[in-house]
This record gives C-alpha cells, structure tokens and sequence, in this order.
C-alpha cells in the first residue's frame, strides 16, 4: 500500500505543467489569451492568427523546446534553428513540453491561436506578421 | 482494504471466488493505469536511441549534414576567438560585420521566412573547440537579427 501510495504522489507530479517562462511583451494589450471576460475565456487577441484546426495536430518544425507561457492555455515554441523567434500557440490540448525532436506532435487543437514573437535587442518581445513559411512547416506531418 | 493475511479465509472456501483482494487489486491497477502518464510512456519507448547513445556524445556536423541546402566548407568552423567577436555583434549591423569575423560560412540551411515581407537566411557554424555544438546565426534583409546554439 505504502509503495504504491509514493508510486501515486510520483505519478501526480508529471502531470501538471512545468514552470512557465516568464517573457515581456511589448504589446500590453488589454485582453491577452489566457484571460477571462464576463467569465468566458479569451483564446486569441490582436497579432494572432486563429485556425480551425479540428482535432488535428501541430508539429515541431525544428528541433525544440516547448515551455508553458504565463497566458493561461498557451505554450511557447522554440528552436535553435530559428534564432530571435518564438512562437506561441493557444488551445492546444495533449502537449508534449520538454524538448522535441522535429516533426514530433506539440499538441492537438480544434481551435487554436498561433503568434511570430521576435525578440528585441533589449530582451523583451515583440508580436510580428508572420510569414507562411513556419505555420506551413508545423502544420503537415 | 484488503490485507494478504485474509486470503487464508478463502482458502478455507475452495468453492468461493477470493472477492475481496481481487477487488483491491482491481482498484489499485485502475488508479494506476489513470495516474500513468500513457503519452510519456509513448515517447520513452519511441525513443530507444536516446538512451542507447546520448546526443551530447554525436558530432554536431552529422546533425548539420541533414539540415545544411548549400555546399558545406568543412574548414569553415569557429575557433573560440572567432565565437568571442561574433557575440559582441550588436542586432542589426550588417552581414558583411559578421562575414569580416568568419569569412564564409560552414553552409546555409534551409531557406524560411519567420516574418512577412522579411528575407531571412540562415547559416551554421560548428565550433571548432567543441564538436557536439553549432552556432546557427539569423540574418534578416541581410542584418545580423540573432544567435542560437544546435546542439
């Protein structure tokens, strides 16, 4: 009983999400994904691209790491391969966080939201208009 | 619950079915099969390699040989001289600032724009000192745009 009381408690903690990294964005928006109004969640705001992604999923373009975000909901992808950039997805469910190998799964989604982050020179980050190149990549397996 | 002491009451039952430690045990395996984290299983077992053979110990240029689209010039790597003035650079200045420490390139990788209406390009350099480390650098409408280590 003892044993497999531990062997519960051990279990418990890979579930819940890994510590969040912590980044300043440039674009203080009022509403953020992640937030609620009148008690519906936000999952998109202003510099997000939404897709309709019906139960599919989304790939690691790269080799790379996802990281939980601050914004409730989202996660955080980037990769040596692409410097000065990450990228934030919002509405994905069964995530894989840690380090992926390319074309590994990030997660599934029906509705998710999709932002191009560049970092500035003084550490914070900016939401740019993404090229197709990166979403395009992610998206077929 | 049940405590393995009991199952002597049954055996003194041969024709009843031990209920009670076969409900226990039931109960145990569901609450274990729930808590299990099946995706993590998943991906432990989907990669063997990753324990049979460390990725720290593998030449970053076998990686490099996968993901480079040019000609790879195989003297083109940094010395730690070389890897000290390249990460002075600011953001911003000119390829040529970066050309005028490494000369060429190790080879370019794969041509994708991050950004709409912004040529990007991208190119490695494995470290001289370390084999098992790259340096990837970002240029963007040929400004230095940033740095990331491939290992």
């Amino acid at each position: 009983m003892l044993l497999s009381g531990v062997f519960l408690l051990s279990s418990c903690s890979t579930k819940s999400a890994p510590q969040p990294r912590a980044i300043t964005l440039q674009q203080q928006w009022t509403l953020n994904p992640g937030d609620e109004i009148a008690g519906t969640p936000i999952t998109g705001s202003l510099g997000d691209v939404s897709l309709y992604l019906d139960g599919k999923g989304i790939y690691a373009p790269f080799k790379g790491e996802v990281e939980a975000s601050e914004q409730a909901g989202c996660v955080l992808y980037s990769t040596p391969e692409i410097p000065a950039y990450l990228f934030r997805l919002c509405g994905l469910d069964q995530i894989n966080y840690g380090s992926l190998k390319a074309r590994q799964p990030i997660g599934k989604g029906k509705h998710i939201s999709f932002a191009t982050l560049r970092r500035q020179p003084d550490g914070t980050w900016v939401i740019v208009e993404p090229a197709k190149d990166v979403l395009e990549k992610a998206l077929l397996n | 619950m049940s405590n393995p002491s009991l199952q002597t009451s049954a055996s003194h039952r041969p024709n009843k079915v031990p209920l009670k430690p076969l409900i226990a045990v039931g109960l145990v395996c569901s609450l274990i099969v729930l808590l299990m984290d099946i995706r993590g299983i998943k991906t432990f077992l989907s990669t063997p390699l990753a324990f049979a053979h460390t990725p720290i110990d593998r030449p970053v240029i076998d990686q490099l040989a996968g993901d480079c689209t040019t000609d790879i010039v195989s003297s083109a790597q940094l010395s730690r001289e070389q890897l000290l003035k390249l990460l002075t650079v600011p953001e911003r200045d000119p390829k040529t600032r970066i050309r005028q420490i490494t000369t060429e390139p190790y080879c370019q990788l794969s041509s994708i724009n991050i950004r709409a209406g912004v040529a990007a390009e991208r190119e490695a350099y494995p470290l001289a000192f370390d084999p098992t480390t790259a340096l990837v650098i970002l240029y963007e409408n040929d400004e230095y745009a940033g740095y990331r280590f491939l290992f």
